[in-house]
């Protein structure tokens, strides 16, 4: 039996999980607080061993330990978890690569229960006949910041890459938006966390992060492969939500 | 006794009159057997119904659980002995259309059908007036209709299980577009908003009286901070119903109409930022949701409360700071519902907002632990059953509320959010700590509701074979979670990084089948008790609080007379007492000697 938190691959990862270490250890210093008066009061302070020491608590004492007890947890581990996480979120999490133009945009569609992946393609823009279109293959370059926008044609989906420490919701009528950097090559899971029907198990999808040049020649031949498909007659696409303006 | 324990009673909201009057119809029980035993007004009564309804659908909620363990330790196997009687057409194989209704169901039974009646119905019903020195609810046919819409909720979703298209499959909390008739088709969804706003209607109408009740018909010299904490739990509870169970159920009526009507409230239709909006519709729920968990858990610490400090034999620590603790905890829960909803893309400026709000409820929360700590510490312990129970709902509940601070940070929680870590951490909240709560509960006033003690080495042995297994279940999900398992998942064996998880998962399983068998041992105590338990003298715990100063059971006006209340709940272990009567409590209607 092991659970072990599953591999980091992303460049910001360790911050999840260096914040994930600081309530653990803060939490559990509380908790082996708790248990050890627990455990004291019921195996020595037990009836048979003497009356009952009789405090209703109310002393001046009882309220300034009270108070200092709750102003070290504010303290401690509150406000240190709070300050923490939001420097992470606004330096890094938040901090979306708009102004990056090395950064890689990606369009995602989720629907029960498949995820679409749909690249710029040769011209840069999106909703354009040269797009680069997959189905549940995310395709990126290591080293380069991966910018999704994700739509969903149907109900609440929810995109899940737990190598890289991050999530977040596909919602019908709304554009979410993610990002996150693989430090590694590799192969990854997509999952999605959020039940979306019979099938949620199955909506799974594959991370492939590559050398930029294995990148590259990936992007021609899918370009290519898409193309191909395209020949076969015009895409079944619901306007918007398979391809839309990246800016909209 | 310091004095100022007995002053500023409400003497001026006195209830009715000193005297039971044999002339006044209302004071008599009716004879009649459908007055007396089914449509009966009496709070006693009601409080029983409540019970064995919440009861009744905790062993379907609790069996529902076992079917989701078993499809998680083996997944695709036959479910052994009943598993060809309910999946006839598969061969006992649990399929993915029925484990999500499964585990929609399971969550729905327990929250709504299961700890709401027991906790809330049955325990707020038969403790409130009782404990305040009263006669009854102050609504007592308010309080008929209350049990009554329950039990027409429940029929409605039991009616679920058996349509075409089978039990609703949106999950407890019922997303848009997924409940829609977009994401399940059937009738089965579509009762299952009905029968969640009947039940809410049921909580509204509970809400309203024991709010009422409270402010109302105290007995005289019972001011507000002479009150049982376990009243100060049903109180606040209460205040938190009527606020927000309004909410769910417009939620629920524009669902409602969405899928039967053609509307389109939390449809987006094809068109971006046009339509409607499926996350309004998570606004409405988890505004209520929220407060929903501390619905659930104050009761349970109002009773665990009391009970730490009746069998330490020593007052409450530090009771004012107790309840104010709990009265922060009600105003901080209205604002912190934001954190259930971290990954939709929430603005982060709100985001930061609810993530400090939320970790500001740890202050409260570790003002509790303080006070109940110093209540057990120096006491002189009697470890019943009852009290067994409420020291494993604070272990439980340590563990519970610390693993919040996890889901609190949005860091963290955007890896941990929909994983088994949140299945975790709400299980040892809602299923671990309130239930825990709940079993005391049952120890405690059993003699009183019933006549009759239960049986304590059996409700120890129940104890232990129930904390234990508990414990790892729960704890062994936060486990799952923190290696990354989503919740939901028929086959977590579809993704490869949760195929090492599968002997953890089956480990789960089986602590849990052992805490559902032992689950029994409840069972066959409390029906051997309820026919044969030792009969119950007026007051067998030796406590001071006003229910154990009648029969028991008590007679159906509760008191022959209102009772004047002179001291606090928890006047134990006062060495003046102990010399001057020789026993360690002194009743709150009893006169400082």
């Amino acid at each position: 039996m092991s659970a072990r938190i599953p591999h980091d691959a992303s460049v910001n990862g360790h911050l999840v999980d260096g914040i994930f270490r600081y309530i653990f250890v803060a939490t559990t210093a509380c908790f082996i607080v708790v248990v050890v008066v627990m455990l004291v009061a019921v195996v020595f302070h037990r009836a048979g061993r003497g009356p009952a020491h009789y405090t209703h608590g109310k002393h001046q004492v009882s309220y300034v330990l009270t108070a200092l007890v709750a102003a070290a947890i504010f303290v401690g581990v509150d406000l240190v978890a709070m300050r923490r996480s939001a420097d992470d979120l606004r330096q890094h999490f938040w901090h979306f690569p708009d102004r990056d133009p090395a950064a890689l945009r990606v369009e995602v569609t989720a629907q029960q229960w498949a995820w679409t992946f749909r690249y710029a393609g040769a011209d840069g823009r999106f909703d354009t006949a040269d797009d680069v279109v997959t189905l549940n293959e995310l395709h990126v370059p290591v080293a380069t910041p991966i910018y999704l926008k994700l739509r969903s044609k149907d109900v609440v989906h929810s995109f899940y890459l737990p190598n890289f420490r991050t999530k977040i919701d596909a919602v019908p009528g709304n554009t979410t938006r993610l990002w996150f950097e693989a430090r590694e090559p590799g192969t990854f899971e997509i999952g999605c966390a959020q039940h979306c029907g019979v099938s949620h198990y199955k909506m799974r999808a594959l991370l492939f992060s590559t050398s930029a040049d294995d990148f590259q020649r990936w992007l021609a031949r899918a370009a290519g492969d898409t193309a191909l498909r395209r020949d076969t007659g015009p895409p079944v696409a619901i306007p918007d939500v398979d391809g839309w303006d990246w800016e909209s | 006794m310091p004095a100022d324990e007995t002053a500023g009673g409400a003497g001026d909201e006195a209830s009715g009159d000193g005297d039971a009057d044999p002339a006044d119809e209302s004071q008599q029980a009716p004879r009649g057997w459908w007055r007396r035993y089914v449509f009966s007004t009496d709070h006693k009564t009601i409080a029983k119904q409540f019970l064995f309804l919440g009861l009744g659908f905790l062993a379907v909620g609790g069996f529902l659980a076992m079917l989701i363990r078993w499809q998680l330790a083996n997944p695709g196997a036959p479910f052994p002995l009943v598993g060809k009687l309910l999946y006839g057409s598969s061969g006992g194989v649990i399929s993915p259309a029925a484990y999500t209704a499964l585990f929609t169901m399971h969550g729905t039974i327990m929250i709504f059908f299961a700890i709401t009646p027991i906790l809330i119905g049955a325990f707020g019903n038969f403790c409130i007036p009782l404990l305040i020195g009263a006669r009854d609810m102050v609504f007592p046919r308010l309080n008929l209709l209350s049990f009554w819409s329950m039990f027409l909720s429940t029929a409605i979703l039991t009616a679920s299980f058996f349509v075409p298209l089978g039990a609703p499959q949106a999950g407890w909390t019922a997303y848009p577009t997924l409940s829609t008739a977009i994401g399940t088709p059937g009738l089965g969804q579509t009762l299952w908003t009905v029968a969640i706003y009947f039940n809410g209607a049921s909580s509204i109408m509970g809400a309203v009286n024991y709010i009422t009740t409270v402010i109302r018909l105290r007995a005289p010299g019972m001011g507000y901070f002479q009150m049982p904490l376990t009243v100060w739990g049903f109180w606040l509870t209460s205040i938190l119903n009527a606020l927000f169970v309004p909410v769910l159920a417009a939620g629920m009526v524009l669902l409602f109409f969405d899928r039967v009507f053609g509307t389109q409230f939390f449809i987006a239709g094809t068109a971006i930022r046009g339509g409607g909006d499926p996350i309004l519709y998570q606004h409405l729920f988890w505004l209520f949701g929220h407060p929903e968990v501390y619905i659930l858990i104050l009761p349970a610490w109002g009773i665990v409360s009391d009970l730490l400090s009746f069998f330490a034999r020593k007052p409450a620590f530090g009771y004012r700071v107790t309840v104010w603790s709990m009265i922060a905890v009600v105003v901080l829960s209205s604002l912190v519902y934001g954190h259930h909803m971290f990954v939709t893309g929430m603005s982060p400026m709100l985001g930061e907002s609810f993530m400090l709000l939320t970790m500001i409820i740890s202050v409260p929360a570790v003002v509790l632990f303080f006070n109940w700590l110093g209540t057990i510490w120096r006491g002189a312990m009697r470890t019943t059953p009852p009290m067994l129970f409420a020291l494993g709902l604070v272990f439980t509940f340590a563990i519970g509320g610390l693993t919040g601070l996890f889901l609190a940070d949005i860091e963290a929680d955007v890896y941990l959010h929909d994983t088994y870590f949140v299945v975790g951490h709400f299980h040892l909240i809602m299923a671990a700590a309130v239930l825990l709560a709940a079993f005391a509960g049952i120890h405690y006033w059993f003699p009183k509701m019933f006549g009759r003690m239960m049986n304590g080495p059996l409700g120890k042995l129940h104890f232990w074979l129930t904390i234990l297994p508990l414990n790892v279940v729960f704890c062994g999900q936060l486990l799952i979670g923190y290696a990354g398992m989503q919740r939901r998942l028929y086959d977590p064996s579809a993704y490869e990084f949760l195929r090492p998880l599968l002997e953890l998962n089956r480990g789960i399983s089986h602590a849990a089948f052992l805490l559902g068998a032992a689950q029994l041992i409840f069972v066959v105590n409390f029906f051997w008790s309820l026919a044969r338990g030792r009969k119950a003298e007026p007051n067998p715990w030796q406590v001071g609080t006003l229910e154990w100063t009648v029969p028991s059971p008590p007679p159906h006006h509760n008191f022959d007379r209102i009772p004047i209340v002179r001291q606090g709940p928890h006047e134990l272990g006062n060495p003046r007492v102990i010399e001057a009567l020789g026993r360690d409590w002194l009743a709150q209607d009893e006169e400082m000697p």
